[in-house]
């Protein structure tokens, strides 16, 4: 099993190798191409957008433009979510740059891949603007995250910044059947409209929902299969109960929470994160209703850092938002 | 539960001191010094376990001969300012004019209900203020409690006549559920009547909610019925704590009934919040509950394994959780807590056999293992159900261990 | 074992320490016609076992019942081991009664 294995997950085996294997994207190929010309000018990069755009696999495709097939060598991939704090990525850091000091041909730095960096914390980005700082003769950064406003003031005016936007429709079907096609499998127009609408501008989700979908049925995606395997989806369960709460039906959004929790194994703060992120993507909901709801989640969110029960606080949450609900509705019908 | 018209506590609460199950003694006594004027001692401190008829007793004689009942209820404020403010104007001649006093009602008699709720500091001078107001009274007062022999307590029963209540026989208590359900017009085995009437333990009012909880229209109630009255009886504090705490009528009841009761903690606020939409079915008293119920947990969170001073924090706000609205309440059997049955399967060793799968997904997929864990596990366990020997799982390079794990993730 | 009339029953002549302390738990003592009867039940266990130890005999009071009016032992009843006031001088419903789901019209009560 050696790492010319193809990959079996598609997420892998169609992602793009270098940048000119990239679609769409144009402009940042450009700019980061005029960078590859002179690698010695080369800044520190910023990726930043919502999920699922590319941000990894410009970052991959950098390193595989600058050190070629061994690339891995020279490389360290890193995701702030999964170190436990700013002292492990320091430690691993440091690490990997004794190792890769003994030179990697014309390229004079190291590359450093830091998924996911807005989820540190204020003072650990203090810290990884000083290892930063320290390593840039020897190593270059490429930081990937969701929000820049998240990142300090001092990181981001030693990046240079690319900003990712949703893939298009258009692009994403045409993405998805392609993959289909080397697959040898039929995907129905209807279906790949459903996969569209349900990653919403996240490709990754697209070519998992695609695979998974694949798998059920020989040789053909139709839609009621894609129904099928997106409605198991977490996100999906998520944003269900979410719904059932805000429509006033308690139980039920309770149950789907049981569900989730038993099903996945997700933690209380696991949970309330993907409440987050899928409350964000809704589009029945609007914006001040977001906000509403959003400082609802953030109150219980601390609860439950004080070393609360999750499911208590959770359950008091769906709660809160079943009484919004409510509010909502009778606001529409004083109206 | 299908019966929901109205609460058979409270339809069949006695009107009539005939119409209360035991206690005859107890009765004959409290009348007798109700009617004596010049009787020597001027108050009256009826004591036993909880839903044995005392507070009954004295609405049902009040109502016999026209007495007005102020009531008072523990804890509800017991600082000497609270009971003057409310217990003063019964102990004056002019202010009696202010209560409703008609040509029928002979006066008015002040109950204070729950006495042995009076708890420490909170209650500065509580107990030596009812001494002042009995000494002070021109009206007959009455109290309750369920456990007079706590020591604050002591001072009371200088100045009272005391009236011990016992728990109602079991004979009683199916007697009374025979009439119930005849006029419920309920068919029911006499088993059955027996097993409520057992497992009650003298509480008559237990007893006729778990007989309203128990019962369906067109149903013959069988001992079968009861068999969930068993599972309770194995801990028997902490189903007579939980039925306490719904139907609490105040937030002293239930803080009362918190102090008093040897429950785990931990395991009541759970029970409690998985059963919490079965008591407040209402979604603005539901999510009320539940804020109070949530600050409780982050309370107890905060008491750990030593700040133990802080556990009447946990107690006011689980309480108040209690109290939202004691009038919506209905019987109900309680439900066992999922989220035990969730935690049991979510072991430490599975969580880190998921850990692990997460991992190896972020590495060949460049994804942090949140993500691994929402969006591409839920997703390969689907590819499994179809193909148990999915060659991803070979490219993923999983363990036996955790192969077997994804197989084995259920539906819950 | 010994069965008394709560209402009036006797007992030897006692010291009297013992005797103010039978007032105490609750007896009042009729000099006319020489017998002892149960005036406050507060505490009819401590009482019932200061009158056992006088008499050296266990003591038992029959039950009353409320429907038929007939008083019975609690020997009779299957409640018994569960029952906190057992031989206690206190009202009950014969085993009898109990079985006889239609109670008699007039203890039915109006609600």
């Amino acid at each position: 099993m050696g790492i010319n294995e193809e990959p079996l997950m598609w997420v892998e085996k169609y992602r793009p190798k270098n940048l000119d294997e990239v679609i769409g994207l144009h402009d940042i190929v450009e700019s980061l191409k005029a960078f590859m010309r002179n690698p010695k000018t080369m800044p520190h990069l910023m990726l930043t957008g919502v999920p699922g755009t590319g941000k990894t696999t410009i970052a991959l495709a950098i390193a595989h433009e600058l050190y070629g097939k061994n690339w891995r060598n020279f490389t360290l991939e890193l995701n702030a979510s999964d170190e436990r704090g700013i002292d492990t990525v320091r430690d691993r850091i440091k690490d990997f740059s004794r190792y890769s000091r003994s030179g990697f041909g014309d390229i004079p730095f190291a590359l450093i891949i830091l998924d996911e960096s807005d989820q540190m914390t204020g003072p650990a980005q203090t810290a990884l603007r000083r290892i930063m700082e320290i390593g840039s003769r020897t190593s270059r950064f490429i930081l990937i995250c969701n929000q820049s406003s998240k990142i300090i003031e001092p990181i981001q005016s030693r990046c240079a910044i690319f900003r990712f936007s949703r893939v298009d429709r258009q692009a994403m079907k045409e993405h998805l059947q392609e993959i289909a096609k080397k697959e040898k499998v039929e995907l129905q127009p209807e279906a790949a409209e459903r996969i569209v609408e349900y990653s919403e501008g996240d490709l990754r989700h697209a070519i998992n929902a695609l695979q998974t979908a694949a798998a059920y049925k020989e040789g053909v995606v139709d839609e009621k299969t894609v129904s099928l395997v997106i409605g198991e989806a977490s996100p999906i369960q998520v944003q269900k109960m979410i719904r059932k709460a805000l429509y006033g039906d308690f139980m039920e959004s309770r149950k789907t929470m049981y569900e989730i929790m038993g099903s996945y194994g997700f933690s209380g703060s696991e949970i309330i994160r993907q409440i987050q992120r899928e409350l964000f993507k809704m589009s029945d909901i609007t914006p001040e209703q977001k906000a509403d709801l959003s400082n609802i989640i953030g109150e219980y969110d601390y609860r439950l850092t004080q070393g609360a029960n999750s499911d208590i606080q959770l359950s008091a949450l769906l709660a809160q938002f079943a009484k919004y609900g409510k509010d909502i509705e009778e606001n529409y019908a004083a109206k | 539960m299908q019966r929901n018209e109205s609460l058979w506590v409270e339809k069949y609460r006695p009107k009539k001191k005939e119409d209360i199950m035991g206690n005859e003694e107890a009765k004959e006594l409290f009348v007798e010094w109700l009617k004596n004027k010049r009787h020597t001692k001027k108050a009256v401190l009826l004591y036993g376990p909880p839903g044995v008829g005392k507070t009954a007793l004295v609405n049902a004689v009040a109502n016999e001969f026209n007495y007005n009942v102020i009531e008072m209820n523990a804890s509800d404020t017991r600082s000497e300012k609270a009971i003057n403010l409310l217990a003063k104007p019964a102990t004056s001649y002019t202010a009696l004019d202010n209560f409703t006093k008609t040509k029928e009602t002979k006066g008015n008699v002040l109950f204070l209900d729950e006495v042995d709720g009076i708890a420490g500091n909170e209650d500065r001078g509580g107990v030596n203020a009812i001494i002042k107001i009995v000494e002070k009274s021109l009206v007959p007062v009455i109290m309750a409690a369920n456990n007079p022999e706590i020591d604050k307590l002591r001072p009371l029963k200088k100045v009272c006549l005391l009236i011990r209540f016992q728990q109602v026989r079991i004979p009683l208590v199916i007697a009374l559920l025979q009439k119930i359900c005849i006029t419920e017009n309920i068919k029911a085995e006499f088993e059955a009547l027996e097993r409520i009437a057992q497992n009650s333990r003298g509480d008559v009012r237990s007893a006729i909610n778990d007989l309203q909880s128990l019962s369906e229209e067109n149903h013959i109630l069988t001992i079968q019925d009861t068999i969930i009255l068993n599972s309770r009886n194995k801990d028997i504090s902490m189903d007579d704590t939980l039925r306490g705490f719904f139907s609490a009528q105040s937030i002293a009841e239930a803080s009362n009934l918190l102090r008093y009761s040897n429950v785990d903690y931990d395991e009541f606020i759970l029970t409690v919040s998985d059963n919490l939409p079965k008591r407040y079915s209402n979604n603005e008293e539901l999510s009320c509950a539940y804020d109070y119920v949530s600050q409780a947990d982050v309370f107890r969170g905060r008491v750990g394994f030593e700040n133990w001073h802080l556990l009447k924090y946990f107690y006011n706000s689980l309480a108040q959780a209690a109290a939202v609205n004691p009038n919506s309440y209905k019987p109900f059997t309680f439900i066992t807590p999922p989220i035990k049955i969730i935690t049991l399967f979510w072991t430490k060793s599975k969580r880190t056999i998921l850990g692990n799968i997460c991992n190896k997904i972020g590495v060949k997929c460049h994804v942090s293992q949140d993500k691994a864990k929402s969006e591409f596990v839920p997703f390969i366990k689907s590819m499994l159900d179809k193909k148990k020997a999915h060659p991803i799982l070979a490219w993923f390079n999983f363990t036996a261990e955790e192969v077997n794990f994804l197989n084995e993730m259920k539906r819950f | 074992m010994i069965v008394l009339n709560k209402n009036a029953f006797k007992l030897p002549r006692v010291e009297k320490e013992k005797f103010v302390n039978l007032l105490r738990l609750g007896l009042e003592y009729n000099r006319d016609k020489n017998v002892y009867l149960i005036k406050s039940y507060n505490n009819i266990e401590k009482l019932m076992d200061t009158i056992s130890s006088i008499l050296g005999v266990e003591v038992v009071f029959l039950q009353n019942c409320i429907r038929c009016g007939k008083d019975f032992p609690c020997k009779e009843c299957n409640y018994k081991d569960l029952c906190a006031t057992k031989n206690l001088p206190f009202s009950c419903v014969c085993p009898q009664c109990l079985r006889n789901m239609k109670p008699k019209q007039d203890t039915l009560v109006d609600f």
